[in-house]
């Protein structure tokens, strides 16, 4: 079975609906690709002026440039903290690309809500250029199809270093080659809760993934998420690569699948009332932070999806995650640069309760 | 989905296995898994990465984000020099673990080669072509892709295909030099 139109295989996706056990398992698809322009140094060694001018070039490209005349310039230095982040969040950037806001630029396909494809090239970064595209439940195809076609819009004006030896030329050698990176978010509830998560983890390792926390840091795992990437960029081609990751996705799902099938039948009354015990916090708590509600609502999704409880809305964990973060909540509710975490964490109660419980 | 080693029963039992270019995939019934003396019963409910690591026992213990780390810090720097066209030296990509420029890689290309084959455990291309690059590297590319697909035909001893691969070759060879 292969996606209509990208010509990928790796079966059908995104047809099973937002409530669907894969849906709920698979947060997220992103792909990426790295690329340099031929005889200018990677940003690393640049001056801030030499950035801006490839910056500008790029830029001037896109605008020139049929079909992508959709994107909307934007320089990090000319945005607001919160604007930065709540980017970020969007259009699922690493932390990393905000850390140094001079000198690196974005282009980006504005969206309307959380649930569309969010499609973004950043400039000047590790590289030049970094197109990466991003969507909700598993989406790999299509996603790839996405960045593919920048990519060749890009290219028929822009000439990218490139060697026939090793492919694509990146700053960093562990990227060098096709340059591409599959990454999906996997929610895994049932899974984390036993004590083969180590091994699932060290498993994935050995087949060339990268395995890491909600953020993409190798940081603490929270809301039982996690960001798993293909890391391998030679050796492969990309249709193989998109492939292979298409098949350890539904592998993941098969996995989590199964862990909840055994928690109902081993545990029951455990889970029951961990997810109890969620909802009364969720219910009753004054002021949330946005770890703690990742983890409650974890568990709340998974004692929907096992029917232990069913008092209270179907929600999708992704779009809901999306909103609640920090940045999200500021403007979202229109607070002044001098709200405190407990103005935050008490309208993210709120924002919560609202959402899930029943009127 | 049959089982693959009995061919008779449903395999309730599926795995899949990635490693470099291979994606295998494995179907097992209840019964055929018991008679793995490795695993018990138990271990089959209750643990199935467990069961997937004994199949698949893998030979590398590293992992891919410890390797790039080790590997950069194997970079020699004896004999440092410079690039010429970004003045980064190697002492610098040792540090940053990046490189200055897309020339740095042509000019340490001897240094790098056997750090890149440790972090990406291959080191042939084999993604796309962009499109400016001239006809003759295309083809060029395509030979050498359909060389690999070649031998590993021969492995298989699948020879029909082999001579298709080898008579696809020799025609884009002719098609270089004319």
């Amino acid at each position: 079975m292969s996606e209509p139109g990208s010509g990928i295989p790796g079966g059908r996706e995104g047809s099973s609906g937002s409530s669907s056990p894969e849906a709920t398992i698979v947060l997220s698809s992103r792909a990426s690709v790295s690329r340099n322009l031929s005889n200018y140094k990677f940003p690393a060694s640049c001056s801030t002026e030499e950035k801006n001018h490839i910056i500008n070039t790029i830029k001037n490209y896109a605008r020139r440039t049929r079909g992508l005349s959709e994107f909307c310039f934007l320089r990090l230095s000319g945005m607001t903290k919160i604007r930065r982040q709540v980017l970020l969040g969007d259009y699922q950037i690493d932390e990393d690309f905000i850390s140094n806001i001079l000198g690196r630029g974005i282009l980006l396909i504005p969206r309307h809500s959380v649930m569309e494809m969010a499609t973004a090239v950043l400039l000047c970064w590790d590289d030049h250029i970094k197109i990466q595209s991003a969507a909700p439940h598993r989406a790999i195809g299509a996603v790839y199809s996405k960045v593919s076609e920048i990519e060749k819009l890009l290219e028929s004006k822009l000439n990218f270093s490139f060697s026939k030896e090793w492919g694509y030329l990146t700053s960093n050698p562990a990227e060098l080659g096709t340059a591409l990176e599959i990454s999906l978010l996997v929610h895994l509830p049932a899974l984390s809760i036993t004590p083969d998560i180590a091994e699932f983890i060290k498993n994935l390792s050995k087949v060339g993934c990268a395995v890491s926390g909600y953020d993409g840091r190798n940081a603490e795992v929270t809301g039982n998420i996690f960001r798993i990437s293909s890391s391998r960029t030679l050796g492969k081609s990309e249709e193989e690569i998109v492939e292979e990751m298409n098949a350890i996705c539904l592998n993941i799902v098969d996995e989590e699948e199964d862990a909840r099938t055994r928690l109902l039948e081993k545990d029951m009354l455990g889970a029951r009332d961990n997810v109890y015990r969620s909802y009364g916090l969720l219910k009753y708590a004054s002021i949330l932070s946005f770890e703690e509600a990742l983890e409650l609502l974890s568990i709340l999704r998974l004692g929907l999806e096992l029917g232990i409880i069913d008092n209270i809305k179907d929600f999708d964990y992704f779009e809901i995650i999306n909103m609640i973060g920090d940045s999200h909540i500021i403007s979202g509710y229109e607070m002044g640069e001098d709200a405190t975490d407990d103005d935050i964490d008490l309208k993210r109660a709120e924002f919560i309760r609202d959402r899930i419980l029943e009127d | 989905m049959t089982c693959d080693f009995c061919k008779k029963n449903i395999a309730t039992i599926h795995l899949i296995r990635v490693q470099n270019d291979n994606v295998e995939k494995v179907n097992i019934c209840s019964e055929c898994a018991r008679d793995f003396s490795f695993f018990s019963e138990e271990d089959f409910y209750k643990d199935l990465s467990n069961i997937l690591a004994k199949i698949f026992q893998s030979d590398q213990d590293t992992t891919m984000l410890n390797r790039v780390q080790k590997s950069l810090v194997d970079l020699d720097v004896k004999n440092n020099k410079s690039c010429p066209f970004c003045g980064t030296d190697l002492k610098k990509i040792k540090k940053l673990g990046k490189m200055g420029c897309p020339h740095c890689y042509n000019e340490f290309r001897r240094i790098l080669l056997p750090i890149i084959k440790t972090i990406h455990q291959d080191i042939e291309y084999r993604g796309k072509i962009p499109g400016t690059v001239p006809r003759q590297v295309k083809l060029e590319k395509s030979i050498s892709d359909l060389r690999n697909r070649l031998k590993k035909e021969i492995f298989v001893e699948n020879f029909e295909e082999a001579a298709r691969i080898r008579d696809e070759i020799k025609q884009l060879e002719k098609n270089i030099y004319e």
